[in-house]
């Protein structure tokens, strides 16, 4: 049986090269497979020559003139994302960790924005799965692959949790543990929903120059 | 002037169209086969990306006025594509060969299922991707299970006896070249000058089914408008419809058909400019996939006659007489506005009016789909859902407090005769050329 101090070794060695690994071959292979389909060049003569590319920036806000929807469905989303922005990206202990691997750093928010961040985004999170749980209409359109990506998105917030409470350093299991679950959310990455977070560029995109062709503003 | 008992004769013979069609007797694994070979043959990388973004939030439920109107989650625009997603899963899918393990085939009474959600339940209105924070195109995927659909023998009735009349017989509703000369004719013995079948022009002006039969009126004042701007113009009666029933029941061969038609008549006269009637599906299924069908770009501009007047009045050669200070709004017709770019024309001719123009809200782009575009307002089944809809346009409309709404799509205008009859709206519904014909300047 592992020792605490090996589980660690391996979570921060082979199993890290391994999962980073996996999530970037993954990565540029999902995206090569919806590249390699190809695609026909519209005929029709635009009627604007607009990229259209603003779209990709514009949809990051509600648009007006849709059915009121709960301020808390609204809200809710732009929470945990922007919450696992800085608790992913603001910890000064993450920015150590990704500087030993590629040598570049940047400033680390103070400790007690991350941790407001993590605890914001893990009840977010929580009202994200109520809501598919409970609505009618998220339930339906709902599968295990959505499922399954709240649960790797979970399971590093909560270890990490677990790590800033007690004597966290005496214990290399725990660090071990959401090493692990980090590497569990880099390996399903690729393959499941989580990839919106790179999809989202060129799908908007396409869009974007879909009605900018036509005239319209998207 | 509508003639009301032509409207009746109209509703009346929609609701027996479904007996002419001939049915495409198939077994099960035959109708999954062909579905499944359509859904294949039309996913390319810009699908494929669609397929993949969404992230199933269920904002584009808001967006749409079949779920809005019945609160049921079975219509919620991104599940529309579920049977093309799981097609993409196991056949093209970077993890086809893990998801086959998961996954289960479409099967064909999945496909009845799909026939009310994609035909009944969906305009194409594309309303949805504006809701949609990932950009997917809905709207082209709805038209996708359309055509696999179609190849299933799985077409609702209404549109496959129209879609067969066209393919066949190259008439529309009975209307053919004959009819089209009666009309001219009628026409004519009305004092306007109506250039049929010259053998070159530079405006090959179309037609449809809906103003030969019931809305004369458009035709009449589309007709007086080129005389007005006196263009060198033509009615053609080898290639005067507009509508493409191919297009709208999702078979691409009859789509193609009926468009090479128009292009090829086009041509034949050197048109430069081919002007679409008020008829909404036409001018995307001309401007904006004429090419593709054509295997070609087009050697000529296509308009809708709203963005041909809103053209001419902003460029100054076309003047319009005051209309009074009426209080009007306009419909976007979504094939004609988010789907095909008109917007800002038809206002320009509004304005040029001097009525009383009032913005619904929301407007242009965003504004609500009717209710019976993409040919629905055909399907007998869907006049319950059809009319629930039409609920939320009539709300819109009345708070704009216009005593008349102007539009310049056929099937939205019998949509909202169909909604006023049934409901004894007071709104008056408008066409923007007619408006435009009883009001031309100098």
């Amino acid at each position: 049986m592992l020792r605490g101090m090996e589980l660690l070794e391996l979570a921060r060695g082979p199993l890290l090269t391994g999962s980073l690994t996996v999530f970037f071959a993954g990565l540029l292979w999902r995206f090569w497979s919806i590249w390699r389909l190809g695609a026909r060049a519209p005929l029709a003569a635009p009627r604007s020559r607009a990229s259209g590319f603003s779209t990709v920036f514009t949809r990051m806000l509600p648009r007006r003139g849709f059915h009121a929807s709960a301020t808390l469905a609204t809200v809710n989303p732009y929470l945990y994302h922007l919450g696992l922005a800085v608790v992913a990206f603001g910890y000064a202990p993450h920015i150590a960790f990704v500087e030993r691997l590629i040598g570049a750093g940047w400033p680390a928010l103070p400790d007690w924005a991350v941790y407001l961040a993590a605890g914001v985004t893990i009840v977010s999170l929580c009202i994200a799965l109520l809501y598919r749980l409970t609505d009618p209409v998220l339930r339906l359109i709902s599968g295990a692959g959505d499922y399954f990506a709240w649960v790797v998105t979970m399971l590093p917030l909560a270890t990490g949790m677990a790590l800033v409470t007690g004597d966290a350093a005496s214990d290399p299991v725990r660090l071990a543990v959401h090493l692990l679950s980090l590497e569990l959310l880099l390996v399903w990455f690729p393959f499941g929903k989580l990839m919106h977070a790179f999809l989202v560029f060129p799908a908007r995109a396409q869009l974007g120059r879909f009605f900018a062709r036509r005239g319209v503003r998207a | 002037m509508i003639d009301y008992d032509v409207f009746r004769q109209f509703g009346a013979a929609i609701s027996h169209l479904g007996e002419r069609a001939q049915k495409v007797e198939l077994d099960d694994t035959q109708r999954v086969a062909r579905a499944k070979a359509v859904m294949l043959a039309k996913i390319d990388r810009g699908m494929a990306l669609d397929l993949e973004a969404c992230v199933k939030c269920g904002y584009c439920a808001e967006a749409c006025h079949f779920h809005v109107a019945t609160n049921d989650p079975k219509y919620v625009p991104t599940r529309k594509l579920d049977l093309l997603r799981r097609v993409y899963g196991r056949e093209v899918s970077p993890l086809r060969f893990v998801r086959r393990l998961f996954e289960r085939e479409i099967s064909a009474d999945e496909l009845r299922e799909w026939q009310e959600l994609v035909y009944d339940a969906c305009t194409e209105c594309g309303r949805c991707s504006y809701a949609c924070p990932m950009g997917i195109n809905i709207a082209r995927g709805v038209n996708v299970m359309r055509e696999a659909l179609a190849a299933a023998g799985l077409v609702p009735d209404e549109l496959l006896a129209v879609e067969q009349e066209q393919e066949q017989r190259g008439s529309v509703f009975g209307v053919g070249a004959r009819e089209l000369q009666a009309a001219v004719a009628q026409l004519r013995a009305a004092g306007h000058d109506v250039p049929l079948d010259k053998p070159k022009a530079d405006v090959l002006v179309l037609t449809t089914v809906i103003d030969i039969l019931l809305f004369r009126d458009a035709l009449a004042a589309t007709v007086k408008l080129m005389n007005h701007l006196k263009l060198d113009w033509t009615l053609r009666s080898g290639g005067f419809e507009a509508a493409n029933f191919g297009l709208l029941s999702g078979v691409e061969d009859e789509q193609r058909k009926a468009t090479r038609n128009i292009v090829n008549e086009a041509i034949a006269i050197g048109a430069k400019t081919v002007i679409v009637p008020e008829c909404g599906h036409s001018y995307p299924a001309l401007r904006w996939e004429g090419a593709a069908m054509a295997g070609r770009a087009l050697p000529f501009e296509v308009l809708a006659i709203s963005e041909f007047i809103g053209r001419e009045v902003k460029a100054g050669r076309l003047k319009l007489k005051n209309a009074g200070d009426r209080k009007l709004t306009y419909h976007d017709a979504c094939k004609l506005g988010r789907h095909g770019g008109v917007l800002d024309e038809p206002r320009a001719a509004l304005r040029a009016l001097g009525v009383d123009f009032r913005e619904t809200d929301p407007k242009a782009e965003m504004n609500w789909c009717c209710g019976g575009g993409a040919g629905v307002f055909l399907l007998n089944r869907a006049a319950g859902l059809r009319s629930k809809a039409f609920e939320i346009k009539k709300a819109q409309i009345d708070a704009t407090g216009a005593e008349a709404v102007v539009m310049s799509c056929g099937s939205c205008r019998l949509n909202f005769m169909n909604g006023q009859a049934a409901t004894h709206w007071p709104v008056k519904i408008e066409s923007l050329v007619e408006l435009v014909g009883d009001n031309l300047a100098g």
